[in-house]
């Protein structure tokens, strides 16, 4: 046999066709925002080195109601290798300043919500390198816990 | 003899060594770069009690016992692609459990090259070339083993994807174009001082001329999006590709997509064909040992092992003696420099080795090592110099004589 033939072609050209679609639209449609077709930078769209990548730094921490800055305490457990309340470094390598904006509100709301101590919890965001444009320099995000 | 057509090309039964080899090659970056990289990934969503949503809002989250038994089982399934057990359901198992770890926190774990080596592991499990890892070293064992070509079209194809929505992205992209911004401001690994000047140059010339550099980026990469497609180009195209990663890895950042594209490339090169021919003597010890040793590397069955004394040479059976599929002669030193081209597997295998093995003491602060790398590409470049100071010093030395006599005879 020098070749494959029958159901197992069918089923390889089906797969083929698939592959294919998937692997020439998917990074279309992330690069491009359709209708209007204007270039984005996107995950899943083959775009590397391409962006100058936004440093920030964040700071977690709690505030008493006597208005005292306090550490978080267990913020690990929260999410593993997270600091409080010393500034963390990091990159937006990957993300845009959306989604770090969310995950920080998100996580700040969940720690309130969870400790139910009467404090007020804070995320302040400072972007250091390539701040992305029309964003505040700094961003804070607060939850009060209720007990 | 009538060219095929398409369809017939990708239906038909090739060597299935080309795709072994690429597994082969894939499984050792897995191995020592993604899925360390991953289960650090699952370890820390599995001990956090905070997670953003999925990218798919239907994926089930990972709880602290399904981290450590995904842990375990993307160490077993490589483990499976590298010695050939079952390597298609492994191939597809990391493939599917690396995307799902995607999907739980794009932001935090995704990265272009952890997708690209996550397609090629998909790609290789559509391999069915059935060739374990110790067929593969069994030297002379050439079975005949063929499987479908389709997945090794498919392989050149998604290269040429890659590379055409890199190019298309520096075409568009405002921080490339002319002005090339993200070149010049790129941060590089510093090296050790014997090769900081490298880095340094290298970066004194993206700075001068940031905006030419993004032009030549997106030039060289539209040329391999067409290469990849193209037949007559294709010997060209794995030149410049291997250039161009080699150069990204080395002297700008590293990272696995170099690695993943070079193994890929595999797909693009011949296999048993046996093109090369070892000159040896059959009655030499040393010979046999030598030649068991290097029908161990051929990965993909290109050596043919001849009795020295059939070409007529007998004066240097000891030495190495290797001809080109192209007649060109290579002994000694010369042949043991050319090696690395017609045996690449391995040699691709030693360097991934010297780079994630050195790049992982130098993280634990042992020294250098990042740097081993460079140290194994220097040692099989110095090689090369015995054999170009010869083909250089051998026509001047020939003009002196020439010029003396002419002198002499005035």
């Amino acid at each position: 046999m020098t070749d494959i033939r029958g159901w197992r072609r069918h089923v390889a050209t089906a797969f083929i066709v698939a592959w294919l679609s998937i692997q020439i639209v998917t990074p279309l449609v992330q690069k491009f925002e359709l209708p209007a077709f204007r270039y984005r930078w996107a995950r899943f769209g083959w775009a590397m080195y391409s962006r100058l990548v936004p440093r920030y730094e964040v700071r977690l921490f709690r505030v008493s109601g006597a208005g005292q800055t306090e550490p978080i305490p267990t913020i690990d457990r929260y999410v593993r290798g997270y600091r409080s309340p010393e500034p963390m470094t990091r990159l937006a390598l990957y993300v845009s300043e959306d989604e770090v904006h969310g995950r920080f509100s998100r996580l700040i709301s969940y720690v309130a919500r969870e400790q139910r101590d009467g404090y007020t919890y804070v995320a302040s965001i400072r972007w250091t390198e390539y701040p992305p444009a029309g964003v505040p320099t700094v961003v804070e995000f607060r939850a009060t816990s209720t007990r | 003899m009538p060219r095929q057509p398409a369809s017939s090309r990708w239906f038909a039964l090739v060597p299935g060594y080309r795709l072994a080899t690429v597994r082969v090659c894939l499984a050792v970056t897995t191995l020592v770069f993604h899925i360390p990289k991953f289960n650090r990934f699952i370890d820390a969503y599995a001990a956090s009690a905070f997670h953003v949503p999925p990218a798919l809002p239907f994926i089930p989250l990972l709880t602290r016992d399904g981290g450590v038994v995904l842990i375990i089982l993307n160490y077993v399934a490589a483990s499976g692609v590298l010695l050939g057990l079952g390597p298609r359901l492994c191939a597809w198992f990391l493939a599917v459990s690396g995307f799902y770890v995607i999907a739980l926190d794009p932001g935090e774990h995704y990265a272009h090259n952890a997708q690209f080596h996550l397609t090629l592991l998909a790609l290789i499990g559509c391999s069915s070339d059935h060739i374990p890892l110790w067929r593969l070293l069994a030297g002379n064992d050439d079975a005949g083993d063929r499987c479908p070509a389709w997945p090794e079209h498919l392989v050149r194809l998604q290269l040429s994807i890659v590379f055409f929505y890199a190019l298309l992205d520096k075409v568009f992209n405002p921080h490339w174009r002319l002005s090339g911004t993200v070149l010049a401001t790129l941060g590089v690994r510093d090296h050790a001082p014997g090769l900081a000047w490298l880095q340094a140059v290298n970066q004194a010339v993206i700075r001068a001329i940031p905006g030419a550099m993004s032009v030549l980026t997106t030039a060289l990469e539209l040329f391999l999006a067409i290469a990849f497609l193209s037949r007559p180009l294709r010997r060209a195209g794995i030149v410049v590709a291997f250039a161009f990663v080699a150069y990204l890895e080395f002297l700008l950042r590293p990272g696995v997509f170099a690695w993943d594209t070079v193994a890929a490339l595999f797909v693009l090169v011949p296999s048993a064909d046996r093109g090369w021919r070892v000159l040896h003597d059959p009655h030499r010890r040393a010979c046999r040992v030598s030649a068991s040793f290097l029908s161990r590397l051929d990965w993909l069955r290109r050596l043919r092992w001849e009795p020295s004394d059939a070409s007529g040479n007998t004066d240097d059976a000891t030495c190495l003696r290797l001809i080109s599929p192209y007649g060109r002669a290579y002994r000694g030193p010369d042949a043991v420099a050319i090696l690395p081209l017609a045996l690449p597997g391995p040699f691709f295998v030693v360097m991934a080795m010297a780079r994630f093995g050195g790049g992982f003491l130098g993280s634990r602060g042992y020294g250098p090592w990042y740097d081993l790398p460079f140290v194994v590409l220097a040692l099989w470049l110095l090689l090369w110099v015995s054999g170009a100071v010869r083909r250089t010093a051998r026509p001047v030395y020939a003009a002196a004589v020439r010029a003396m006599v002419r002198t002499g005879r005035r």
